[in-house]
């Protein structure tokens, strides 16, 4: 897999590269801003690009545009957006136009190896990444009618997976059962909810982000 | 200074009496005159040696003339006293009945010849009138020169011109055929040339009077027209008419009112004499009408006039719109206007003059106004008698408003200066310490995974808290980090990180109408903190929810949170009104309207 790192902290930079380094993943180039990506993902044509979302000269929004431009000029090249925003409207604004091959990942996970490889490797597979922290803030969230009431804390945990992007295997991984039955929950999540989108398809990640962040 | 005037405003009203005597004396020394000259018409009246005497309309439009033009003449005397335009304007109306006396058959002859030496000064008084009007002296010295040698000039040919005319020889005579106190030896060729000599003069005198007006409509800026107009105007028909006379007098120099050519050049000369007159006491009038504009500001003191009504109305008494006034504060030593903001110290240039306001001794105000619309004397005059408190009292609010602007600017320094530092403080934290720290995390990773490999359990169960520590820390720091500064509503803006503020929220928040525009910082930065000390507030009231609805138009955001409580909410206040916004807090929550042009 190779993949480009855009950090304008040289520390984080280099500590992500040795980390990919190690986990066997090769770094094609380094960006310190937000043009300096744009031009080597034309010249490397990457698989994946790991892009903080905070970037100079005005910290205003830059990372997250050029994540955009990437997407939209490169659509083979996965985006992995790390952030230090706990936003779930964030998220859902990289993923709206396009829910595959895109993550967005807490600052914080950046040296945990077996996070960001492995939501490298989704995001490689098409898949799309969503930080436990962000889902947890979600399900968590204070409503004044709250519509997961009904749900089973099984069902919640399914729900919880599956808005972090997870394929139906890899929650059956997770929770040790088998696909079948996670495909039965999330059935039936989506019927307790009044979710219109298709249990099955990519597209459910943004269904079920959509539903949580909607107000109360 | 060239361009500086001064005014004292604190110079002495003038004692009433001497106004009363002028006008007492001055109008019954007028009227005196005018009775007399209808007397003299009277005793006249069967004769065609007037054309006052010659009909009534004539009568009629001679008395308007004459006494009109006497009438504003002290009219312009009690205005403006010391003046020459009022006396100037008497003494001409006064000579303008002149050849009422010199008609008056079997009059006393010394009466009838001094009134026909003095008639030809008509038009040198008016020509005077018109230059000097209305400040008392021509403004050149080219004009001063013409207007003294129009007297010079008038005089001699008129005084030679009675030495040598017997009138009983002058084959033009009609309105004094008899009676010439003044003859010394009759010369009829030296009279004849003389008395062509008088009309080639009249001619130069109107044709000039014309000039004079005309040029100075023209030269003059908008106000300095507006203010001259009611003189100027009536002035070119006075000085046509004249010229008409002399030109028709050229061509059959004897007249009378028997010719109705000249009777008709009679009455368009009365009539313009009185146009005159009556632009010039409409002068009068204006100006009183304007200052009593003045005194009513100077009582409007209890009702505490709006901030620049001076200015508005010095505007109206110099008729310039494009009046400035600025208040000198001793204090801070700068100028402000009216509403307290600082301005420039006001220069002369591009046709402004600027006039200083002294009082005690020391400069309050400067008025920077059309040099040609108002001189140091009207300002005076318009200042100085009625609208002395109002100075003093627009320079007191305009300082103390000045003093809430700074007050104001310095509220905005102080908040910015805070939010400045917390973004600095923040940014330091994501940069620098955290990144430390995910670093540390990670050598404590690896060292696990070497501990791992070289069979340590023990070493790898504490490494694997260790990682635990620190990632904690991590997430701890990035909690502190927000709270000192949100850097999401810089990075995203208000829309995002009202709806994250709400998504975290420890009660359920709906927010309503968020924005997916920016505004400026610290109106993003303010709006933002009235939604978070709504929640909080919201949460020690134990509000079940809180509801945040967010508007915005081109100049405000207004953001309304129902269920915070009912306060107080000093912290948002304060934060609010240090860039000129307002909270209000009611039974249901409050409402902060934020300006953010």
């Amino acid at each position: 897999m190779r993949v480009i790192v855009a950090d304008d902290a040289m520390l984080t930079r280099e500590g992500i590269v040795r980390l990919l380094g190690d986990a066997g993943i090769e770094v094609v180039g380094q960006a310190e801003d937000a043009d300096g990506l744009l031009r080597l993902v034309a010249a490397q044509h990457p698989d994946a690009v790991i892009v903080d979302i905070r970037m100079p000269p005005t910290y205003t929004g830059e990372g997250l545009a050029a994540a955009q431009r990437i997407r939209a000029g490169h659509p083979g090249v996965g985006v992995l957006v790390l952030s230090q925003y706990v936003a779930p409207g964030y998220a859902t604004r990289l993923i709206e136009d396009r829910p595959e091959g895109v993550g967005y990942l807490l600052k914080e996970r950046v040296f945990d190896a077996a996070i960001l490889v492995d939501g490298l490797r989704r995001i490689g597979d098409g898949e799309c990444v969503i930080d436990p922290t962000i889902v947890a803030r979600l399900i968590g969230r204070r409503r004044d009618k709250d519509p997961l009431a009904g749900l089973t804390t099984r069902e919640r945990e399914v729900l919880s997976l599956v808005a972090e992007g997870l394929s139906n295997t890899a929650i059956a991984n997770r929770l040790f059962v088998v696909e079948r039955t996670v495909e039965a929950h999330t059935t039936q999540i989506f019927r307790k909810l009044g979710l219109d989108a298709d249990p099955e398809s990519h597209r459910r990640v943004l269904a079920v982000l959509t539903f949580l962040r909607s107000p109360a | 200074m060239p361009g500086w005037h001064n005014v004292v405003v604190a110079a002495p009203v003038p004692a009433r009496w001497p106004r009363r005597l002028v006008r007492c004396s001055g109008v019954g020394g007028a009227l005196g005159f005018a009775v007399t000259t209808m007397a003299v018409i009277w005793f006249t009246a069967p004769w065609a040696t007037t054309y006052s005497g010659s009909s009534l309309p004539g009568a009629v439009a001679d008395l308007a003339a004459g006494l009109g033009l006497m009438l504003a003449g002290l009219l312009l005397l009690l205005e403006w006293p010391g003046r020459a335009p009022g006396l100037i304007a008497a003494l001409a109306g006064a000579v303008w009945l002149a050849p009422d006396w010199v008609g008056w058959q079997d009059g006393p002859p010394l009466a009838r010849t001094i009134a026909m030496v003095a008639a030809p000064l008509f038009l040198p008084l008016v020509l005077h009138l018109l230059l000097a009007f209305p400040g008392g002296k021509p403004c050149s010295a080219a004009a001063r020169m013409a207007g003294r040698g129009a007297y010079a000039a008038t005089g001699i040919v008129s005084v030679a011109w009675a030495l040598s005319r017997d009138p009983r020889l002058d084959p033009h005579c009609w309105s004094n055929c008899t009676d010439n106190s003044f003859l010394v030896s009759g010369q009829p060729a030296i009279e004849r040339g003389l008395e062509t000599a008088g009309i080639v003069l009249a001619l130069g005198l109107g044709t000039g009077i014309v000039a004079v007006c005309a040029g100075r409509l023209a030269r003059g800026t908008k106000p300095a027209r507006r203010r001259l107009a009611p003189a100027l105007l009536p002035g070119l028909l006075v000085g046509g008419s004249a010229s008409a006379q002399a030109i028709a007098l050229l061509r059959t120099p004897l007249e009378g009112p028997q010719f109705a050519s000249f009777s008709a050049l009679f009455q368009a000369r009365a009539w313009s004499v009185c146009a005159l007159a009556a632009g010039l006491a409409w002068t009068v009038v204006r100006a009183r009408l304007t200052r009593s504009a003045v005194g009513r500001v100077a009582s409007d003191l209890g009702d505490a006039p709006a901030p620049g009504a001076l200015g508005a109305v010095l505007a109206k008494v110099t008729n310039d719109p494009g009046v400035e006034v600025a208040y000198w504060l001793p204090e801070s030593g700068r100028f402000v206007d009216g509403s307290g903001r600082t301005v420039q110290e006001a220069a002369p240039g591009h046709g402004k003059a600027v006039t200083r306001i002294v009082r005690e001794g020391r400069p309050v105000a400067i008025v920077r106004h059309d040099a040609a619309a108002a001189d140091a004397d009207r300002l005076d005059r318009a200042i100085g008698a009625a609208a002395r408190l109002a100075v003093d009292n627009e320079r007191l609010q305009a300082g103390v408003l000045a003093q809430l602007e700074d007050l104001r600017a310095s509220r905005t320094r102080i908040v910015e200066a805070g939010d400045a530092e917390r973004r600095r403080l923040e940014r330091n934290l994501h940069d620098g310490t955290q990144q430390r720290l995910l670093a540390l995390s990670y050598e404590l990773r690896l060292a696990r995974a070497a501990a791992a490999a070289a069979g340590a359990p023990e070493v790898e169960v504490i490494l694997t808290s260790a990682v635990e520590q620190a990632q904690e820390a991590a997430s701890q720091l990035r909690e502190l980090a927000h709270g000192i500064y949100p850097a999401i509503l810089t990075e995203a803006g208000l829309g995002l990180a009202l709806e994250s503020l709400a998504e975290s929220a420890p009660l359920p928040v709906v927010v309503r109408g968020t924005p997916d525009r920016r505004f400026p910082q610290p109106v993003e930065r303010a709006a933002f903190l009235v939604v978070a000390g709504s929640i909080d507030a919201g949460l020690d009231a134990g509000a079940g929810k809180i509801s945040i609805r967010v508007a915005w138009t081109d100049d405000h955001l207004v953001i309304e949170a129902e269920g915070a409580g009912t306060g107080p909410f000093t912290d948002l206040a304060d934060r609010v009104g240090a860039i000129g916004g307002r909270l209000a807090a009611g039974r249901l929550g409050l409402r902060a309207e934020i300006p953010c042009a």
